[in-house]
């Protein structure tokens, strides 16, 4: 499965509510990254050889902000946010680092941790007070769509209240830009407001 | 507490490829007699290495044939045929194949972990590859869950549920570099003496199935999904929470799911990684999910035979569980020396039996992510 991936075409707001809504969510936030006037995403400490990281912390920080206000989120919906990272390509910087390494018989210890998609997951969830489920995916099919049908489930089932879905794909040929969206959704139909604000 | 309202899922087929070999009952006779898989690495250079053990099978090794191989023998065990079979969705836990990133081909290099999904569903003459689990030692367990809620909502009467890893050189060496893999080259996991985790080769496949549909066709219940939980510490990208919360939770809520109180679990495959900090935290998450019963539940971590497998691990050792209450046998939490005062829990070191009912699978990963799944026996054999 070799994708050709478009990041204008998941940049359009209203096209995302509306798919979110045909699942059975509400959008309560979302950010996006290129945007015009967002600041590149800052450095995270030991994430290295890599953008991808600090992407997904950046997109994800500047959407959890946009509903809850500064970090932390408050104790009580802290347990129940799960983190979803999905992302068809992974980190693919990280994974020619870690080759690159290997076959030159030397590693960096820093790229042992970074090895596993989850650790960015990790460093937003110790920021942000968050802990609920984390998940991290390739979808096969149509990423939007199964990032959304992911996050309707792990709501359905119970496993927390609010999910922020985070979806990233680093550059791989000339031309592309690495891009991130990130969604906060719960389950219903309403708009924010009627959901009721957490700042 | 339990719901009663919703389908309930059944594990009607499943297979194991380990260190051990093809199948499960290689797989069996080595953990209920406690022996171990671990020896020299010899599938690439490990001579600069702290490190020089694994649990590798003989021989080359591919893990799309073991995967392949897996996914047919679950099928089999199940008695799943075609029609339903070209028709049953595919979840899939492994990371992107390690030969992606050499790759020299921009549109190769951007496939990613659920190309490996893709063509084990075509490979197989399965249904729809619907994703990969990227989520480390969790990503069996995870895909369970949602496998568990796609037959819940109604979305598919069964899922295929698939996992994998092969000792290869990019995770040993960077594991071997973070300085978690034991030099010593015995896993010691809860034991005082620990001094790390070996990695470890796996391939399992589990075949979810709503137990209506199950019934329906006369398939085997090997067990029951009874209940489920997933946390994470928020606490660090790698370190697990030091007073377990995270594990606490996880159990706690799987538990409730299944409606049950500790004392009805008979048996927990723990995480166990033989690493310093997580076996501590795990025995307290534990202690704080179980209370006292957490010094008296049979328990054992079966990585100290097989191997840390990675994204292999949680459903490898879901079907380890699984089989454990089937045949009445407990698996041997092996290389054990010495007690841990932080790990007070009453660990298997001799081959028993059992007559448990129900069974808690225990798994962390990086970035402080958890799961339990609480599963019922269902026929024994």
């Amino acid at each position: 499965m070799i994708e050709t991936i478009q990041h204008e075409a998941v940049l359009d707001e209203a096209a995302v509510e509306e798919a979110a809504r045909a699942v059975g969510l509400a959008v309560l936030a979302q950010s996006r990254w290129p945007q015009a006037g967002a600041a590149e995403p800052e450095p995270l400490p030991g994430f290295v050889h890599s953008p991808f990281s600090p992407l997904v912390a950046a997109t994800a920080g500047r959407c959890l902000a946009q509903w809850y206000g500064p970090a932390p989120v408050p104790p009580l919906d802290g347990d129940r946010i799960a983190l979803i990272l999905v992302s068809v390509r992974g980190d693919v910087a990280i994974a020619r680092a870690i080759a690159q390494s290997a076959d030159g018989g030397r590693m960096s210890p820093l790229l042992f941790f970074q090895s596993v998609a989850n650790a960015v997951l990790g460093h937003v969830a110790s920021v942000w007070g968050i802990g609920g489920p984390l998940l991290c995916t390739s979808p096969a099919a149509d990423p939007e769509e199964d990032a959304l049908a992911l996050a309707a489930g792990v709501l359905a089932l119970g496993d927390a209240d609010t999910a922020l879905v985070v979806r990233a794909e680093p550059a791989c040929a000339e031309g592309e830009q690495d891009w991130s969206y990130a969604l906060l959704v719960r389950q219903g139909a309403g708009t924010p407001n009627a959901i009721g604000r957490g700042v | 507490m339990a719901d009663h309202r919703t389908p309930a899922v059944a594990v009607t087929g499943m297979s194991a490829v380990s260190g051990f070999g093809r199948g499960t009952e290689a797989l069996c006779d080595a953990l209920f007699a406690g022996r171990t898989a671990f020896g020299p690495v010899t599938r690439f250079d490990v001579s600069r290495r702290r490190a020089r053990s694994a649990a590798t099978m003989d021989g080359p090794a591919d893990l799309a044939d073991e995967l392949a191989w897996a996914a047919d023998e679950a099928c089999r065990s199940a008695g799943l045929q075609s029609p339903l079979r070209e028709a049953c969705p595919v979840l899939l836990a492994v990371h992107a194949d390690p030969a992606l990133a050499r790759s020299a081909d921009p549109a190769r290099a951007a496939a990613g972990a659920a190309d490996s999904a893709v063509v084990l569903a075509r490979r197989c003459g399965l249904g729809p590859a619907i994703r990969a689990y990227t989520t480390g030692c969790i990503a069996g367990s995870t895909a369970v869950i949602d496998a568990v809620q796609m037959i819940r909502s109604g979305r598919s009467e069964r899922v295929l549920v698939v996992a994998g890893y092969l000792v290869d050189a990019d995770y040993f060496i960077a594991f071997d570099a973070g300085r978690a893999l034991s030099p010593g080259g015995v896993v010691r996991s809860f034991s005082k003496a620990r001094d790390g985790m070996l990695l470890g080769d796996a391939a399992a496949a589990v075949l979810l199935e709503s137990a209506e549909a199950a019934e329906r066709r006369g398939a085997p219940r090997h067990a029951l999904l009874a209940g489920w939980g997933r946390t994470g510490d928020g606490y660090h990208v790698c370190q697990p929470k030091p007073d377990g919360d995270g594990v606490a939770r996880a159990v706690e809520a799987a538990l409730d799911r299944a409606g049950l109180p500790a004392e009805r679990i008979g048996y927990v495959n723990a995480h166990g990684t033989g690493t310093k900090q997580s076996d501590a935290a795990e025995a307290i998450g534990l202690r704080r999910a179980l209370g006292t019963y957490a010094e008296r539940v049979p328990l054992s971590s079966t990585k100290s035979a097989h191997g840390h497998t990675l994204e292999g691990s949680a459903l490898l050792e879901l079907v380890i569980t699984v089989l454990a209450l089937q045949r009445g046998r407990l698996p041997v939490n092996a290389g054990y020396q010495d007690q841990d005062p932080d790990c007070a829990l009453n660990l298997v070191l001799e081959p028993a039996t059992t007559d448990a009912e129900y069974g808690l699978s225990v798994n962390s990963a990086f970035g402080g992510a958890n799961t339990a799944l609480v599963v019922q026996a269902g026929s024994r054999d």
